[in-house]
């Protein structure tokens, strides 16, 4: 250990002088990791976003039962229609939302936008009734319901979802793809240049082994050069990526106000550590394949 | 501190560098080998440093059998030895200091030493004002100098120098001829190969082995 903390100083310095005689290939390969992480990146980020989003859709998966209008003329049959409606295996509680509760719920989703509500002289809202039911028996619930004598119409998210849910799936897949592209190809290019550093030094390391260095000592530069080739692209993509995401961000809040995007703080975070640890795991696997190869020789 | 029995080395292309030697060197003695060129000096250094194994023969240095798959215990013997060779094998982009500090790293040492050790060794060659260049700016005979200073920085028990005087003039000979006798006193032994014979030193306690055509010739007690 003393080998290498009595030495930190003198290992960057070998690393600098290394990537300075190669500045040019050293210089594309941060570039090219930087463009893979930065697609990994995106990648990630997409499908954090939808399965968080698919996660808050799923615990709000509500139904909304529309009454026809000769009940909610009078009160005691909604009564009557909402006891019926707890009756039903599966619903956990029902209640009615009033006109004007679901003009305010509007309002509240709307925000800025709420504005529009004003062109209208009615309301034009209906109330309904809420229900809270058990996620698995959303199926026999929604068959009982639309066969219940004096149920206009029956709403629920199910279709959402389960497209959300197709779309996280296949961000899912998409990722676990592009991860293992990502680690082959960089560890390939990491290790090729770390191949060519070390031929480029053949001297210097045949001199270090006749003066007695031990292999790591003379292996732990090339270590630190992968690393950091790797970890300065993953840099690069991780503000690219901050900068991309930070502006989807923009673009999407105006036109798609419901959907429940994490904190875009909390999605960069999570990226930048994936990626950033992502990075620095391959650049030592790369840079280890690239000594070991060399080393077979 | 070296014990060859029976020695030789044969190249795979069928040349014997050396041939049958049989040598002890002692702590503390200061041994020249002498011998034209393509006599076999080199050659022996060589076997002593475990660049090259004996083909036929044993050959003991600091108390390592110098055989073939002992690389890590000979790689480790290695630090003990302070070598300067013949084409001096300087590392490149690097300054004086750093070439000289650069044989210590990965001894033993306290931080602080590295430093003093490369800036003495230094002063002893006679380039303390070279130490911040590129040692690609370097005259043959400092470059020789320098490559001496990264030998003895290290403070060996094994000096293991090849034509080390081959590029100097003879003050510079001279100087460097006194830096190896300093170290024979701390029981370091010197092995020198040299063509230089005017300048060896024959009233002090040394060792002359003539070499010819990988054969040890004559040699003589000090
Ligand atoms: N790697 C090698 N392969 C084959 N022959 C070699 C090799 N190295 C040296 N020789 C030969 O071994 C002999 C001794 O060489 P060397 O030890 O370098 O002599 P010296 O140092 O005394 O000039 C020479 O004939 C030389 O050509
Ligand atoms: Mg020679």
């Amino acid at each position: 250990m003393k080998l290498f903390s009595s030495n930190a100083g003198y290992f960057f310095k070998e690393v600098k002088t290394m990537i300075r005689l190669n500045l040019f290939s050293n210089s594309l390969t941060i570039f090219s990791t930087g463009l893979i992480f930065f697609i990994l990146a995106m990648i990630i980020s997409g499908w954090w976003v939808s399965s968080r989003v698919v996660d808050v859709v799923q615990k709000e998966a509500e139904i909304n039962v529309y009454l026809d209008d000769e009940i909610l003329k009078n009160n005691t049959a909604v009564i009557q229609m909402v006891e019926s409606i707890k009756g039903i295996e599966g619903v956990q509680a029902a209640r009615v939302v009033d006109q004007d509760e679901a003009y305010n719920r509007m309002v509240e989703i709307l925000g800025k936008e709420a504005s529009v509500l004003s062109k209208f002289d009615d309301n034009p809202f209906s109330s309904f009734v809420e229900l809270k039911i058990n996620l698995q028996e959303i199926d026999p619930v929604l068959e009982k319901l639309t066969h219940l004598v004096g149920v206009e119409h029956v709403r629920d998210n199910r279709e959402v979802l389960e497209r959300l849910r197709n779309i996280a799936e296949a961000l899912r897949v998409v990722g676990i793809l592009v991860v293992a592209a990502v680690g082959i190809s960089t560890t390939v290019i990491i290790s090729h240049i770390i191949r060519l550093g070390i031929s480029n030094n053949k001297e210097q390391i045949n001199t270090l082994r006749l003066l007695g260095a031990p292999e790591l000592f003379i292996a732990f530069p090339f270590l630190l050069e992968g690393l950091l080739l790797t970890i300065g692209g993953g840099i690069l993509a991780v503000s690219l990526a901050t900068f991309s995401i930070s502006y989807l961000y923009v673009q999407m809040a105006g036109p798609l106000p419901f959907i429940p995007l994490p904190p875009v703080k909390e999605l960069v975070f999570g990226m930048g550590i994936v990626v950033m640890s992502l990075s620095a795991v391959l650049g030592f696997v790369g840079s280890l394949l690239g000594l070991v190869s060399v080393n077979n020789h | 501190m070296i014990k060859a029995k029976g020695v030789s080395l044969r190249f795979p292309n069928g040349t014997v560098a050396i041939n049958n030697i049989d040598l002890q060197v002692e702590p503390g003695d200061m041994v020249y080998v002498i011998g034209p060129s393509g006599s076999g000096k080199t050659s022996l250094l060589k076997l002593f440093m475990g660049i090259e194994y004996p083909t036929i023969g044993s050959l003991e240095v600091l108390g390592q059998q110098m055989d073939k798959g002992q690389t890590s215990r000979i790689r480790q013997l290695r630090t003990s030895i302070g070598p300067v060779f013949q084409e001096f094998k300087l590392i490149k982009g690097r300054t004086v200091a750093e070439n000289v500090m650069l044989g210590m790293r990965f001894l033993d040492l306290p931080q602080g030493q590295l430093k003093e050790n490369a800036h003495d060794a230094l002063a002893k060659v006679g380039l303390e004002h070279k130490a911040s260049s590129l040692v690609e700016n370097l005259s043959w005979g400092e470059s020789q100098r320098v490559a001496i200073a990264r030998a003895v920085a290290r403070k060996p028990l094994l000096i293991l120098a090849d034509e080390p005087t081959g590029n100097l003039d003879k003050d510079n000979a001279i100087n460097i001829l006194e830096l190896f006798k300093s170290f024979i006193d701390q029981k370091t032994s010197v092995i020198i190969t040299t063509h230089a014979t005017h300048l060896i030193d024959t009233e002090k306690h040394c060792k002359l082995i003539q070499m010819n055509k990988g054969t040890l010739s004559w040699e003589r007690l000090g």
